[in-house]
């Protein structure tokens, strides 16, 4: 409660800033001048008509749906990608709405799915129907993004998510996904445990869970083919009092690189355990929850070094740390991979906002078909570049890998998306 | 191979002397009180709490909280005896059970609304640090642990056997009504019982705190292993228990180590199993204490 006071304090410092920064974009970056430049015609063409502004009509604002769990075990990040969501709003407003539209403001529906899917069905549902939405964001949690987009995909309304999950790309319409796919990251770890060694020994480690049992099983499957030899593949029960008598094993099996599919208690077991055992080996922890602040936070300097993966990273070009500068200003700790996507999909619903010039969702959803990005707010991701195939995937989408260095996330793989050196450890 | 056995050993051993802090508790209660304290976990997750807080607001070392963890909880013991648990003696054993079991859903919902989900941890200059033996190590914040929970086993001991009030409470275990005839006053003896095994989950909760990471659920994490380490070693058997304990925390790191990560409570359970075919009553046998 207290946490979310503070939030709600801080939000119009957050307002202020926004528009300040907004002000300087418009020379660089997203930009007022592009948008100008695509909706001039549309300008023109309704002046002409006398349409929207000789009728003196207030442009309706453009309502869009953001479903995040505030409450229940996901709380705190779905309240960062609600910061975010309303972060990124304010910037879209402040650079002048959506020009074809009258510089229609768009507005967030919020709704608190709280952690639970049965709610996320009522709640998608509720704000479809009840808010007239022309299209909705969510839900962080694959397995509630899920449910999200089947529910979208009946009523027809877009859904753009940063969830990873492939079943969000199989038999669906109205579902696009601009990030990186669960089935990439498992590549892009094998690849950086070739950054430390040529031949390296991996040993993998997974709670035997769904969760744990696929990723690992995805990360077996590719190791031959990218030239990497596992050495132990070990599935554990989750919530250990101890992670020493699982860290002897790993010893014992004289791997170089450790991967671990791990929930964060006992990924913080497992770290400490690697320090007071001494063992020399990389760690590589993944995606979720082992690349929020909130894990060096726990664990500490004994962070630093340790690789991940993630679909967004904070310092992927000039307009993400910008962004990156503002949240941090208003939160106190940097954009995190979800929330960071989460403004760059804003960004992607106003420009197809821009060029669908409706609030229809069907009209939405083709112009979110045809988008095609490569600068400005929209594009910030690894790779720079959006377009959707025939599957709602990003055509470019791949994830980065990025390392804990001195509490901050830096992106160190592939080459292209590096933005620092890989620190040796 | 011998190595690697050696350690898993030693690894074993050493969080052996957490279960044992927990399982003691539950058993000086089952012995004495004569109920099962379904909520021993919550009051280990409660003097993780207090030596976090001591440590992130004062700066307090975990091992200086003890000097509050300790009488706390036991202050805290003797309330719930007092106020709650003495209201259901002798109504048999469903509104006992419904009574703690309420009790444990209570505390870690109470301390999710105060404290969040979040996993918190102190961090100590011994917190990550080991003595290298040879190929050995040896984790000084479990170390530490481990030394200090033997000798509140062994403090404990000595006050069952050696002072009044220690015989006093072996007394009520064994014959409530004799006992009352002698002047004993069961209740002043049940809360004292009841106190010392808290005053022990909040002692456990202090020594885990440089190494495991306090959050409302931490408590289950090491009370599932204390109600089987009771059954092992005798209910109510104060040796057994601990015996017990540090035999099944060896069972489990030699069970990861040779059977699988997924397994060492396998390895717990099959050792439950054949104790309670074998010798029904535990490996202490038909003498509770």
């Amino acid at each position: 409660m207290k946490k979310t006071a503070i939030a709600r304090a801080t939000e119009s410092t957050a307002a202020a800033n926004v528009q300040h920064d907004a002000v300087h974009t418009g020379v660089k970056g997203f930009s007022r001048r592009d948008i100008l430049n695509k909706s001039a015609g549309g300008v023109i063409a309704a002046t002409a008509f006398g349409a929207v502004p000789l009728r003196g009509w207030a442009a309706e604002p453009v309502n869009i749906g953001a479903l995040y769990p505030v409450t229940g075990s996901m709380a705190q990040i779905g309240q960062g990608c609600v910061n975010a969501a309303k972060l990124a709003v304010q910037m879209v407003n402040d650079a002048g709405g959506i020009k074809s539209l009258g510089g229609a403001k768009l507005n967030l529906v919020i709704s608190d799915i709280q952690s639970d899917t049965t709610v996320t069905r009522t709640e998608t549902d509720r704000v479809i129907n009840g808010s007239k939405v022309s299209a909705i964001h969510g839900c962080y949690a694959s397995a509630l993004t899920l449910i999200a987009s089947e529910v979208a995909e009946r009523a027809k309304v877009p859904l753009i998510t940063g969830s990873s999950s492939d079943q969000l790309n199989v038999n669906r319409r109205y579902t696009f996904t601009p990030f990186a796919r669960a089935s990439q990251f498992a590549q892009a770890q094998l690849q950086m445990a070739r950054l430390v060694n040529e031949k390296p020994k991996v040993a993998v480690i997974f709670e035997n869970t769904a969760f744990g049992t696929s990723t690992s099983n995805g990360l077996r499957e590719k190791a031959p083919g990218e030239g990497v030899e596992i050495v132990l593949f070990e599935p554990y029960s989750a919530g250990f009092a101890d992670a020493s008598p699982l860290i002897n094993k790993v010893k014992a099996s004289g791997a170089d690189m450790l991967f671990s599919v791990s929930y964060l208690n006992d990924l913080i077991l497992i770290v400490r355990t690697i320090k007071q055992v001494g063992l020399k080996i990389g760690l590589n922890g993944g995606s979720g929850g082992f690349v929020i602040p909130d894990f060096y936070k726990t664990v500490g300097s004994l962070a630093d070094g340790l690789q991940g993966v993630a679909h967004w990273n904070h310092d992927s070009d000039e307009n993400a740390q910008k962004v990156n500068a503002v949240y941090q200003k208003t939160y106190g700790e940097f954009l995190f991979e979800y929330a960071g996507g989460l403004v760059a999909q804003t960004f992607m619903l106003a420009d197809a906002l821009e060029r669908a010039a409706s609030t229809d969702p069907q009209k939405v959803r083709n112009a979110l078909a045809g988008l095609d990005v490569s600068s400005g707010y929209a594009a910030m991701c690894p790779g720079g570049k959006v377009k959707f195939g025939p599957d709602g995937k990003n055509i470019y989408g791949h994830p980065v890998g990025v390392q804990w260095q001195n509490g901050d996330l830096a992106s160190v793989f592939p080459k292209e998306d590096a933005r620092a050196p890989l620190m040796k450890t | 191979m011998l190595e690697t056995l050696a350690q898993a050993v030693i690894n074993g051993l050493l969080i052996g002397g957490i279960y044992a802090l927990v399982s003691i508790g539950v058993t000086l209660i089952f012995g004495v009180v004569k109920i099962v304290n379904f909520a021993q976990g919550e009051f280990v997750m409660i003097g993780m709490y207090i030596t976090f807080f001591l440590a992130t607001r004062f700066g307090i070392d975990p091992l200086v909280s003890l000097a509050v963890s300790i009488p706390v909880l036991f202050l805290v013991g003797m309330l719930v005896q007092h106020f709650l648990i003495r209201r259901v003696l002798g109504l048999g054993d469903m509104p006992q059970i419904f009574l703690t079991f309420a009790l444990s859903l209570l505390l870690m919902n109470v301390a999710l609304l105060l404290f969040t989900a979040n996993y918190r941890t102190v961090h100590t200059g011994y917190s990550d640090e080991s003595i290298h033996l040879g190929a050995f190590y040896v984790p000084v914040a479990k170390l530490i642990a481990f030394g200090l929970a033997m000798v509140f086993s062994g403090i404990l001991w000595l006050f069952l056997h050696f002072t009044d009030l220690g015989k006093a409470m072996r007394a009520a275990a064994q014959n409530p009504e004799v006992a009352m005839l002698m002047g004993i006053n069961p209740h002043r003896v049940f809360a004292v019982a009841f106190g010392a095994a808290l005053a022990l989950a909040g002692a456990a909760g202090s020594l885990l705190m440089p190494f495991y990471p306090a959050s409302p659920m931490a408590g289950q994490v090491f009370v599932l292993m204390a109600f089987v380490a009771v059954v092992l070693g005798t209910l109510g058997n104060v040796t057994g228990a601990l015996v017990a304990s540090l035999m099944m925390g060896i069972a489990e790191s030699l069970g990861i180590q040779f059977v699988g990560a997924d397994s060492g409570l396998i390895v717990v359970f099959l050792m439950l199993l054949l104790t309670l075919a074998f010798r029904p009553s535990g490996l202490a046998g038909g003498r509770g204490r």
